[in-house]
């Protein structure tokens, strides 16, 4: 075992389930500045509020503390061995006892978890992770970005084809529907649309996660600002109460594509609080 | 923004209306999706007083309670949102959660002078607002039991009421 990589892990687990990223303060204040919607900039000033709290104490910022999602990149010439991943791994551990994490990991054998018959683990670092994704990159380096996914967007995701008529516009039009439609159902808005288009349901999963990791609220394409401004203009708002901000930003990856009529989509409408995520080089 | 105090008075939820900011103080019970549907069933075995559970003017507020915190889950989920109407009958006037419910929800908690609230999920703010967490039934379900916590200017929007809704 790597105790520097356990150590460096375990708290940046915390980080992201107790702490905005910069760009997204940003966002939430710009937010509150253009809202006109009292009920709905109480919201956002109340998150914002809840936000610098769980900063300052390192404590969750939301209840829901999350699955730990990792990805991993991987420099040219960077070596990955398997005690590296078993470090990451007693890192996410460790990281979850501390936040602490909601001791929410499932018990009993494949139909018992299905049926939650047997109980919860009490221990938060019985909750493992998701699958690690691995990208390769040029830098000279291994960074972990680790995401906490809550269960709120998990209800409300959509991974399905869309029939393009090779159109762009016929795709966007899909995304824009299912996020109206998932949107107000959510309650935690205002969110962040995470946004993959690959060439299998699990590809199109992959780039929606690495879009959480790559988007900057303060980067925005053509194709993700009109998502973000027609979603909007459903005025579903804050926590679905009205308002300018149902949506903060879309951060949308397109990969590779199949030579067909079918377009694979996968659309997470995160909550307020997500992408809740942090980064340390290994 | 109104001060309310649990356990709430008949008179104090005829006077909320939808849109009403409100800041929820004293002890209130927490439960959801798995302990709901259980609570109902003590209702209607008429069973409640066992378990030292007093409904009267009560708030349940749809969270988990786990050494993360509290805050809101979405109410609308299928257990909870079935648990409105008989729990307001015997005796709960107040849901708190998040997210839209629906029009027979929203008709058969007026009817029982209820209302639905919804606040945002400020688990780090909630942290600081609450104290005296009380497991009270069901400890086999783990976070997922029904808890009565104590809780000071717990921030809340009437989201129903009357029925009318904010939605």
């Amino acid at each position: 075992m790597n105790q520097d990589i356990v150590n460096k892990v375990a708290q940046t687990l915390v980080d992201a389930g107790s702490t905005f990223l910069q760009d997204k303060k940003d966002a939430y204040r710009k937010a509150i500045e253009t809202e006109t919607n009292p009920h709905a900039k109480w919201v956002l000033e109340t998150i914002l509020e809840n936000a610098a709290a769980a900063e300052k104490n390192k404590s969750p910022l939301c209840d829901d503390t999350g699955i730990p999602h990792v990805v991993l990149d991987v420099g040219k010439n960077a070596v990955i061995t398997g005690e590296m991943l078993e470090s990451v791994q007693e890192g996410i551990r460790q990281g979850l006892r501390t936040l602490p994490g909601r001791p929410m990991a499932v018990k009993g054998d494949d139909a018992q978890r299905l049926s939650q018959s047997e109980g919860l683990f009490e221990d938060p670092g019985a909750l493992a992770s998701a699958p690690f994704l691995i990208r390769q990159t040029d830098a000279d380096k291994t960074l972990a970005h680790i995401l906490m996914f809550g269960g709120g967007p998990a209800i409300r995701a959509k991974t399905n084809r869309v029939f393009h008529q090779h159109s762009t516009q016929v795709v966007i039009n899909e995304i824009i529907d299912w996020a109206k439609e998932s949107t107000k159902l959510l309650g935690c808005t205002p969110c962040t649309l995470a946004v993959g288009i690959g060439r299998s349901h699990y590809e199109a999963s992959s780039y929606m996660l690495q879009a959480l990791v790559d988007g900057n609220y303060h980067e925005q394409s053509e194709m993700e600002a009109f998502i973000t401004q027609e979603v909007n203009k459903a005025q579903v708002g804050p926590l679905g109460l009205g308002g300018n901000h149902t949506v903060l930003a879309t951060f949308m990856k397109v990969g590779p594509q199949r030579a067909s009529g079918v377009r694979v989509v996968c659309l997470r409408p995160c909550c307020c609080f997500e992408p809740r995520i942090a980064t340390v080089e290994l | 923004m109104k001060i309310i105090t649990t356990p709430f008075s008949e008179e104090v939820i005829a006077d909320l209306k939808v849109g009403d900011r409100v800041l929820i103080n004293g002890y209130i019970y927490c439960g959801r999706d798995a302990v709901l549907p259980k609570i109902c069933q003590l209702i209607q075995e008429n069973t409640l007083e066992q378990y030292g559970i007093d409904l009267q003017g009560s708030v349940i507020f749809h969270t988990a309670v786990s050494p993360a915190g509290i805050g809101p889950t979405s109410s609308n989920k299928y257990e909870i949102e079935n648990s409105f109407i008989p729990l307001s009958k015997a005796g709960v006037k107040m849901h708190l959660g998040k997210g839209a419910i629906g029009k027979d929800t929203i008709a058969g908690i007026a009817n029982e002078n209820a209302v639905f609230a919804v606040t945002p999920p400020v688990t780090a703010l909630f942290k600081d607002n609450s104290s005296e967490c009380e497991l009270v039934a069901f400890p086999e379900l783990g976070m997922e039991a029904f808890y009565r916590i104590k809780v000071k200017n717990v921030p809340a929007i009437i989201a129903a009421a009357k029925n009318e809704s904010i939605y």
